[in-house]
């Protein structure tokens, strides 16, 4: 049975997942950490860092570091949300060859989903470390609120990293999932997820049959933990400043730090009620002197700190409900996802909004992850039910007179499906309809996304209302919607077939998947060379302190002088291997190096 | 003016205790050096004790002289300020008039009128000083190109990569001076990281971190200390630090030198 991992490929962190013995575990990176930020970046030497590392530099080297990819994924390059990441991001944001976003490091342009391909393609390396073997099948979450484009493009991300992306699930659904929801309850959910970068909260309605609906979903995607941050480093700047009359923001390398030490600090401060901010040597005070940074900060003034951030969690979870017509009552529990949710003054804005405690079982930063591998799981074993069934994410429909959208397909329903309505014409006379393609749940046309359009012509001339086509929408199992447009009378058809687009040609992505490939080769190689080379030097370091042990003992004998010449002739080989980074070279001179250790440590035994 | 005697100094609590020998060496606050020369040169003589030069009208050129002989010649960093030191002195190098002539403060003041010693480069700095007191060398270099050259035959790859970079800062397409700076660049990374170690190394913070604060250092030195978890790599290091990798691998042996840092 093939292995499926899950991933959470966050705006500001990712966490991979795996059901072991039907147990679902995350997976921890090389650092030991359990989630991996989702950050990119390209140094001077054309290295590509990904994960902690860039998010390490993410400031001194903030023009070639991409955070936040997920803002962009699969969006057009005139949507607002675009305009508003130009305006926020440190890194140069560019318009695509096909109205895409492009993102550019070092003078090179990246797809937005070549980015997130490079996060994925950690994960699965991650993932892959941690398994011993090669891993090709992935569930990736998405917010609730992506349209297909940002799903589809979601997925060439996973392609590109070298992923067969089995199934795209909603992170409120993978959520409820790792908190055992789903099987024989039937209730409503709210999932209020903070993270680092985004919020969101979502109302589910889970079934019995295994489809989990998404009822309302509302967010800001430009709130997250990282406003928290900014305010503790805002706090610590203004009284660095009052004190010492010097602007740490004016120095790249400060502002790196108390970046770091502010999230430090927020975070601790979920377990203690008072933390130190220590940054020695923070900045020169201009008088041939570094000054050094020492605060205490408690759990108090964070909360005063990010009351308002709060406060606007809150009052988004207030319209929702109302936008859903639902009462505080009418939600049976409430998850809690995203680190920020662990801040005991979010627990509490929580409880007392829902009027209810909220689940606390599941860690908040893995409970994603966690959902996407059991869903993962599930899909390749048959011996497991199927937890959760295909949905339309949003609604399908066309554009109508006057600019409003009529539904065909609602939101949530299962696929495959298809449905069909009858329309007339508009105007007296008319002899060809527009039938523009639409996705959302807005009542105005322009509020929705566009999918495509196409013209039927040679109408009957008629009067308005008199003629009658029928439109039918259908969805198969891949998710590909065609919609048929047919004049009952005439029986003339036209029609038109939508495939999701990330914004990018099949080429393209062959093309960044090739890459992709190169640069786990490169790394991999780097990697059995960087294995060799320590086990080499912890053995030649062995037999070099030997030596003289050895020498002595075998001086009198031409044999041991022989043995011992050999030995550093071994040395000095590997070692000059290592010099020109010759991994078969040094691998080479393994056996070679461990005999000689043996021998010497049995003749260093044989005497003492 | 009587040098006013600084106040007896409280430990901080945290050191309040320790047995002197156990103690880190603390800076005082206040300037060790000042009170020194005030010690050495402006108070009378005491009574009783032996007195050998404090009685001597010494001229500025001649307390240099002193100070020279002072110094230890124990690493390139103070190599490198006695060269300095040597060359602040040599009077066959002064120009008769200064009308023509480009100085090395004079040509860094061309390019950026007010010259923050803070923004320059470590290398620079260390020119000028190093982490001690900022001392920006006023002799006249009449020809700074040929001095290059003259600096790049003897060997000296600092002073050489210091003039490259004052000639590009004034022709930035001198090519002669480019390939200087590289090739100076290339040689001083080189050396740096031969003393280092192998940059596959990781370097670990053997000073405790509540002692840290008291060592001796400037900013740049403390990002760099900062980014050293005791897991990253030299390298890692070198690509995280977002400092050229001259300055970065500067610094970092200097924390191997001064023994902050070990390298595993």
């Amino acid at each position: 049975m093939d292995k499926v991992i899950g991933i959470d490929l966050g705006t500001t962190n990712s966490c991979v997942a795996i059901v072991e013995n039907g147990v679902p575990t995350v997976i921890p990176n090389r650092g030991g950490y359990k989630t991996t930020p989702s950050m990119v970046a390209v140094t001077e030497a054309g290295k590509r860092l990904v994960g902690h590392i860039a998010k390490r530099q993410a400031i001194t080297n903030a023009e070639n570091t991409v955070y936040a990819a997920k803002r962009l994924i699969g969006r057009k390059w005139d949507s607002p949300q675009v305009k508003n990441a130009i305006a926020t991001s440190s890194y140069r944001i560019v318009r695509g060859p096909h109205a895409d976003v492009r993102i550019v490091l070092r003078d090179k342009e990246y797809s937005v989903s070549e980015v997130s391909g490079m996060v994925l393609q950690e994960m699965k390396i991650i993932a892959e470390d941690y398994l011993g073997e090669s891993v090709s099948k992935a569930v990736i979450t998405v917010p609730a609120y992506f349209n297909d484009n940002q799903r589809q493009a979601t997925k060439d991300a996973g392609e590109i990293a070298g992923l067969d992306v089995i199934r795209i699930i909603n992170e409120p659904t993978a959520a409820a999932l790792s908190y055992g929801f789903g099987k024989n309850v039937e209730r409503t959910i709210a999932v209020y997820d903070f993270g680092g970068g985004t919020f969101d909260i979502s109302i589910l309605e889970i079934g019995s049959s295994g489809v989990f609906k998404v009822i309302a979903t509302a967010g800001d995607t430009f709130l997250g933990g990282e406003d928290v941050d900014a305010r503790v480093i805002d706090w610590l700047v203004k009284g660095f400043k009052d004190e010492h009359n010097i602007d740490l923001r004016q120095d790249r390398m400060a502002l790196q730090r108390l970046k770091d030490a502010a999230e430090k600090a927020k975070c601790e401060l979920s377990s203690v009620r008072e933390t130190e901010v220590n940054l020695p040597f923070i900045i020169s005070s201009g008088r041939n002197e570094a000054l050094h940074l020492q605060r205490s900060l408690d759990r108090a003034t964070l909360d005063d700190l990010s009351s308002d951030l709060i406060e606007r969690t809150v009052d988004i979870c207030r319209q929702t409900l109302s936008d859903a017509r639902l009462r505080k009552e009418d939600i049976a529990e409430v998850l809690l996802v995203g680190g920020m949710t662990r801040m005991p003054k979010i627990q509490l804005a929580v409880a007392e909004f829902f009027e209810r405690e909220p689940c606390k079982g599941v860690h908040p930063d893995e409970s994603v992850a966690l959902g996407a591998a059991i869903q993962g799981s599930a899909l390749v074993d048959d011996k497991q039910e199927m937890v959760l069934l295909d949905v339309t994410p949003h609604a399908l429909g066309i554009m109508t007179q006057g600019g409003y959208f009529e539904e065909l397909i609602p939101q949530n329903t299962t696929v495959p499906t298809q449905r069909a309505k009858i329309f007339t014409t508009g105007r007296d006379n008319q002899t060809a309809v527009k039938i523009v393609v639409m996705q959302g749940e807005n009542e105005r046309a322009q509020h929705n996304e566009l999918l495509g359009e196409f013209i039927l012509k040679g109408l009957k001339r008629a009067s308005k209302g008199s003629v009658e086509i029928e439109v039918t929408f259908e969805i198969n199992a891949d998710g590909i919607v065609s919609v048929h447009a047919k004049d009952l009378e005439t029986e003339k058809e036209q029609s038109i077939e939508v495939t999701a687009s990330s914004g990018l040609t099949r080429e393209e992505i062959s093309h960044m998947m090739e890459g992709a490939r190169d640069y786990m080769v490169e790394r991999r190689s780097t990697e059995e060379f960087e294995a060799a080379r320590q086990e080499a030097e912890r053995v030649s370091a062995e037999i070099e302190r030997l030596f003289p042990q050895v020498e002595q003992i075998v001086a009198s004998s031409d044999f041991g002088r022989d043995a011992i010449e050999k030995a550093r002739g071994i040395v000095a080989k590997t070692r000059t291997a290592i010099a020109r980074r010759d991994a078969a070279a040094v691998k080479a001179e393994l056996d070679g190096l461990a005999r000689t250790h043996r021998m010497f440590k049995g003749v260093v035994a044989k005497t003492h | 003016m009587p040098y006013e005697r600084p106040k007896q100094r409280v430990l901080p609590p945290a050191l309040q205790g320790m047995d002197d020998h156990e103690r880190p060496t603390q800076n005082p606050p206040f300037d060790p050096q000042a009170f020194a020369r005030a010690n050495a040169f402006s108070r009378p003589p005491i009574a009783g004790l032996p007195s050998a030069r404090q009685d001597e009208d010494l001229s500025g050129r001649d307390r240099d002289e002193m100070r020279r002989e002072e110094i230890t010649l124990t690493d390139e960093v103070e190599l490198e300020r006695a060269r300095m030191a040597s060359m602040t002195g040599r009077e066959t190098f002064r120009s008769p008039s200064t009308t023509g002539a480009l100085s090395m403060a004079n040509a860094a003041a061309r390019s950026a009128p007010e010259v923050d010693l803070n923004q320059v480069s470590y290398s620079e700095r260390e020119l000028a000083g190093g982490f001690g007191a900022p001392e920006i060398t006023q002799r006249i270099i009449e020809d700074p190109a040929a001095e290059m050259h003259e600096r790049f035959a003897l060997g000296d790859y600092s002073g050489a990569l210091e003039l490259a970079e004052i000639v590009l800062s004034e022709d930035e397409k001198n090519l002669d001076a480019a390939e200087c700076s590289e090739t100076c660049r290339s040689v001083l990374e080189n050396m740096y990281a031969a003393r280092v170690g192998p940059l596959i190394g990781v370097p670990v913070v053997v000073v405790p971190n509540a002692q840290v604060r008291w060592l001796s250092m400037d900013h740049r030195a403390g990002f760099v200390l900062s980014l050293i978890d005791g897991t990253s790599s030299l390298e890692t290091i070198l690509d995280l630090c977002g400092m050229s990798r001259l300055d970065a691998l500067h610094i970092l042996h200097d924390l191997v030198q001064q023994k902050i840092v070990v390298v595993k």
